[in-house]
């Protein structure tokens, strides 16, 4: 399959898992206005270049826009549900910068991110059996140096009921 | 009902407008007979059964639905987390504030760095002016000079006098290294 675009590693699941910014529930929109040439306004063409993707891939229910050559001077804009609207300044910085100053503002942060994550794991018990889209395992015979699942591998004789009970009537 | 959809119409060999047989053209449909009191107690006995059921359900719909809400009002409205976000706010204006100053100073600079330049634009090219005029004022000072000995009408006799007098000789010879030598004699 051929790479598409100028930069395909910004396609890849593992590049996106990367992003570490992720908002806060209030935030819903994200808007970005920033021009195509420029020095000062290079910063934000990185950012929109390499960041959003991995932004949207963690927020997947956040509205991000983008504009361009609106301004004379790059900024972002973001509107939360309350009504409240945050500017972000960024000329003149670098998309590096630009996200380490999101994340600070409006990112959730590692203890929120592992309160949640703890909760997460509360709710399924790694010890249960059932649907693989509930549990982690169906059957006993799927964990490794457990019996076969009879279906593939048929059982010894000494465990299956008809021998069993075979024997029994004969005694 | 009769129609479930775990109840597959077991007609068989016949279709619906086939007559019945013969042989069962003399019977009786009779409905299953019921014992009344068994069928009382039944009766009783399924509603109780189904109240404590529905009731368990309920109970437990509403616990689950308690546990939903402390969870959201817990993670919603606490005044930790609001204070929390005025400060990050507060620390944004902040660094807008800086921005700001610095877009200021960088503008201002630029300005000044113009200025500069169009008043070093100007200065070259008023001196450039002057030298062009300098340039020119030589040029007719030496045209004058030049004027003084521009053959007139009045001294073209005297001139063409002069010149036949004194014959000038322009022959000369020249060797390699550019040893100039003048020896012809003019007639």
């Amino acid at each position: 399959m051929p790479m598409k675009g100028r930069f395909p590693v910004r396609r890849t699941l593992q590049y996106l898992s990367q992003g570490d910014v992720i908002f806060k529930s209030s935030v819903k929109v994200m808007t970005v206005n920033y021009n195509s040439a420029g020095e000062l306004s290079e910063g934000a063409r990185k950012f929109v270049f390499f960041n959003i993707p991995q932004i949207q891939y963690k927020n997947p229910w956040v509205q991000i826009m983008l504009f361009r050559n609106m301004t004379p001077s790059p900024f972002l804009r973001f509107y939360l549900d309350n009504g409240e609207q945050v500017l972000v300044d960024v000329e003149d910085k670098t998309n590096r910068e630009i996200t380490e100053h999101i994340k600070k503002i409006l990112g959730k942060s590692k203890e929120t991110l592992e309160k949640e994550e703890r909760e997460r794991r509360k709710l399924s018990h790694p010890a249960t059996f059932g649907p693989k889209k509930y549990h982690l395992r169906e059957c006993i015979c799927e964990v490794e140096g457990q019996i076969p699942c009879p279906a593939v591998v048929p059982l010894p004789k000494e465990m299956r009921g008809k021998y069993k009970a075979a024997v029994k009537d004969e005694a | 009902p009769a129609w479930g959809p775990r109840l597959v119409p077991a007609r068989g060999r016949k279709t619906r407008h086939d007559p019945p047989a013969k042989s069962k053209a003399s019977r009786l449909k009779v409905p299953p007979p019921v014992d009344p009191e068994e069928l009382l107690v039944v009766i009783e006995r399924y509603r109780q059964h189904r109240l404590v059921l529905g009731a368990l359900r309920a109970e437990f719909r509403a616990e689950v639905l308690q546990k939903r809400r402390e969870a959201l009002m817990s993670q919603d409205g606490s005044a930790e987390l609001l204070e929390e976000h005025q400060r990050l706010m507060a620390w944004n204006e902040e660094e807008n504030a800086r921005q700001r100053a610095r877009r200021e100073e960088r503008l201002r600079k630029e300005e000044e760095e113009q200025k500069r330049q169009k008043l070093q634009a100007a200065e070259t090219r008023a001196r450039k002016m002057e030298a062009l005029l300098k340039e020119k004022e030589k040029e007719v000072l030496q045209l004058q000079e030049e004027a003084k000995s521009f053959i007139t009408p009045e001294n073209l006799e005297a001139r063409i006098e002069e010149c036949l007098d004194n014959p000038r000789n322009y022959n000369f010879a020249i060797d390699k290294e550019g040893r100039i030598v003048r020896r012809t004699v003019l007639p």
